[in-house]
C-alpha cells in the first residue's frame, strides 16, 4: 500500500494551523469573558470611584444635606 | 491596582472589536473566493515578503546565537570580585500568602556576605503581612524588615522599599521568585564596570508539569534568555526581568524610580536607565525560578498585559526612538521591541495564513511541507544549543515542535488582539495570576 507522506504531513500541518488559530481567537475571548465577571477589587472600585464608603465623614463645617436646619438660621 | 486608561464606552468597544473581526473574515472569504482578482503581482509581492520573512527569521536566530555565544564567551573568561558591596533585595507583595514564606526562606540561605530583605506588603487581603511579619528580625546578621502600605501597584511598592534601603546596590524581584544561591554573587560582578547601570538575572519556569509549563520553560531559555544574552554583548539588554533585577542606587536615583503609568514598569525602568546612558548587562549564572501560569487563559492574560505594557512604555517614551544625540543603543532597543511586539507577531499570523491559503488554492502542499520542515528543523537547533548553553534538561527539546506552530502562534494572537485595544485605548486592569505556591 503506497503512502503519499507529503500529502498526509501537509493536511497535519494545515489542520493543525487552522484548529490553532480558532484555538488563539476563541482563548482570547473567553479571556475577555472571564475578566469581565471577575469581580473587581476594593482599589479598582475605589479608582472608578464606585465603592460607597461605610460611613460618611462628618465635617462639622458642613452641615448634611438632609440635616435639620436648626430654627435660628432661617 | 492602577488603571491606565479611562474605560472606553463599552458599546463602542463591542462595535469596534466586530468590525475588525468583520474585515478580517470578508478579506480572507474574498481572498478564496475571488483569487484571480489579486493580480499576479500582487500574488508576486505576497511571495517576496513571505520569502523576506523566512530570510529574517533565519538570520534573526543566527544572528542572537552568534551573539549569545559571543556573550558567553566573555563570561567565561571574566574575573571574580570579590569587593562584595551591601545589597538591599527589595520583595514587593500583592496577596502572595501561599508563595511568601517559601520566597522570604530561599531568601535567608543566598549565599552572599552583606544583605538585608525589605519586604513590602502592597495592601494585600489575604494575611500576606502577617506570614511576612514572621521573618521579621535578625537571621544570622540579615535582616529582614516587613512594612505595610495602602494597594498603589508594583512600582509605588517598589519604589517605597527602595526608599527605605541605603545599600548601593538593589535587588527587585516578584514574591513568587526563588533566586538561586548564587545568584548575587554571580550578578555583583558586573558592577566593576563603573557604567553598568543594572544587571538582568535569569529566569526560568520552576513549575513544569504540563504542556503549557513546559513550553513557556522552553520559551524562557530559547525566546528570552538567550536574546538576552545576546543583547548583553552590546550592554544593552533591553528588559530587565521583573523577578531578578540587579540595580546601581545611583542609576535608579538618576531614572527618578519606577513610574506606575505602564502596565510593563519593569521595561519603562530599562529604557529609562539606558536613555540615562547606563549599560545593562546580563548574568546566566544569577537565577531566579519562577511560576509560570499554569492554563491558557492564564498564559493569555499574562501575556496581553506585557504586550500592552511595552506599547504603554514605546508610546511614553517615544521621543527616545528618533533621538540622535547619547548611545545609539537606546532607539535601537526601542525600535527592536517595535518589531518583536507589533511587526514579527502580524508577520507570523500572516505568514501562517498565506501558507494555509495557497496550499488549498494552489495544493502546494510540498511547499507547506517544506516551510514546516524548515522552521521545525530551526527551532529543534535553536532549542539544543539553548538547553545545552543553559544547561538545562535535554527533555524540554521535543516541545520545540509544537513552538512556533502551535504556541507562540497562540501567543502572537493575543499581541496582536492586545496591540489593537491598545491602539484603541481600551481600558485595561492588572488583573493579578493566582498563585498554586509551586516555589
Amino acid at each position: 500500500m503506497h503512502f503519499d507522506w507529503v500529502n498526509i504531513l501537509a493536511t497535519v500541518i494545515f489542520v493543525s494551523i487552522v484548529v490553532t488559530l480558532i484555538l488563539a481567537v476563541a482563548s482570547y475571548f473567553a479571556y475577555k469573558v472571564r475578566e469581565a465577571r471577575r469581580p473587581k477589587s476594593a482599589s479598582e472600585l475605589r479608582q472608578e470611584g464606585q465603592m460607597k464608603a461605610f460611613f460618611n465623614q462628618y465635617n462639622p463645617d458642613q452641615p448634611a444635606a438632609d440635616a435639620p436646619v436648626p430654627a435660628d438660621t432661617k | 491596582m492602577a488603571t491606565v486608561k479611562k474605560p472606553m464606552n463599552p458599546k463602542l468597544q463591542l462595535v469596534l472589536s466586530v468590525a475588525v473581526i468583520a474585515v478580517v473574515v470578508i478579506l480572507t472569504i474574498f481572498l478564496f473566493r475571488y483569487p484571480q482578482k489579486l493580480g499576479p503581482v500582487f500574488v508576486a509581492a505576497l511571495v517576496v515578503t513571505l520569502a523576506s520573512f523566512l530570510l529574517l527569521l533565519i538570520l534573526r536566530h543566527f544572528i542572537i546565537t552568534w551573539f549569545s555565544y559571543m556573550h558567553q564567551r566573555e563570561l567565561a573568561n571574566g574575573e571574580v570580585y570579590e569587593n562584595y558591596p551591601f545589597i538591599s533585595i527589595i520583595v514587593p507583595a500583592y496577596n502572595e500568602g501561599e508563595v511568601i514564606q517559601s520566597s522570604l526562606s530561599s531568601l535567608l540561605e543566598l549565599r552572599y556576605p552583606y544583605y538585608e530583605i525589605i519586604a513590602v506588603d502592597d495592601g494585600s487581603t489575604d494575611g500576606t503581612f502577617d506570614k511576612m511579619k514572621e521573618f521579621e528580625g535578625n537571621h544570622y546578621g540579615v535582616r529582614v524588615s516587613c512594612y505595610r502600605k495602602e494597594n498603589s501597584g508594583k512600582a509605588e511598592t517598589l519604589n517605597y522599599g527602595i526608599r527605605r534601603s541605603k545599600a548601593p546596590i538593589v535587588v527587585c524581584m516578584d514574591s513568587d521568585s526563588r533566586l538561586t544561591a548564587d545568584a548575587l554573587r554571580y550578578a555583583i560582578a558586573h558592577f566593576k564596570d563603573p557604567h553598568v547601570g543594572a544587571v538582568a538575572g535569569n529566569v526560568k519556569v520552576i513549575n513544569r508539569h504540563n504542556i503549557w509549563t513546559k513550553l513557556q520553560a522552553l520559551e524562557y531559555i530559547e525566546g528570552l534568555n538567550i536574546v538576552r544574552n545576546a543583547q548583553a554583548f552590546f550592554r544593552s539588554v533591553n528588559v530587565i526581568p521583573g523577578p531578578i533585577g540587579i540595580f546601581r542606587r545611583t542609576a535608579i536615583e538618576a531614572t527618578g524610580g519606577y513610574d506606575s503609568d505602564t502596565f510593563a514598569e519593569d521595561f519603562d525602568m530599562t529604557v529609562k536607565i539606558l536613555a540615562e546612558g547606563w549599560k545593562i548587562d546580563y548574568e546566566p549564572k544569577a537565577i531566579a525560578y519562577t511560576e509560570a501560569p499554569e492554563e491558557l487563559l492564564d498564559i493569555i492574560q499574562q501575556r496581553y498585559r506585557w504586550s500592552r505594557g511595552i506599547l504603554q512604555a514605546i508610546r511614553k517614551q517615544r521621543h527616545l526612538l528618533t533621538r540622535t544625540e547619547g548611545v545609539v543603543t537606546t532607539p535601537l532597543s526601542l525600535w527592536y521591541m517595535i518589531f518583536e511586539g507589533l511587526v514579527w507577531p502580524a508577520m507570523n499570523i500572516f505568514a501562517n495564513l498565506f501558507f494555509v491559503w495557497i496550499a488549498l488554492l494552489y495544493g502546494m502542499t510540498k511547499l507547506l511541507v517544506l516551510w514546516w520542515l524548515l522552521l521545525t528543523v530551526l527551532d529543534l537547533l535553536i532549542a539544543v544549543h539553548a538547553t545545552v548553553m543553559e544547561k538545562e534538561s535535554m527533555r524540554l527539546v521535543p516541545y520545540a515542535v509544537l513552538y512556533r506552530f502551535f504556541y507562540i502562534l497562540i501567543i502572537d494572537v493575543t499581541k496582536l488582539f492586545a496591540t489593537l485595544e491598545e491602539l484603541f485605548g481600551l481600558d485595561m486592569s492588572w488583573g493579578k495570576l493566582a498563585r498554586r505556591g509551586r516555589i
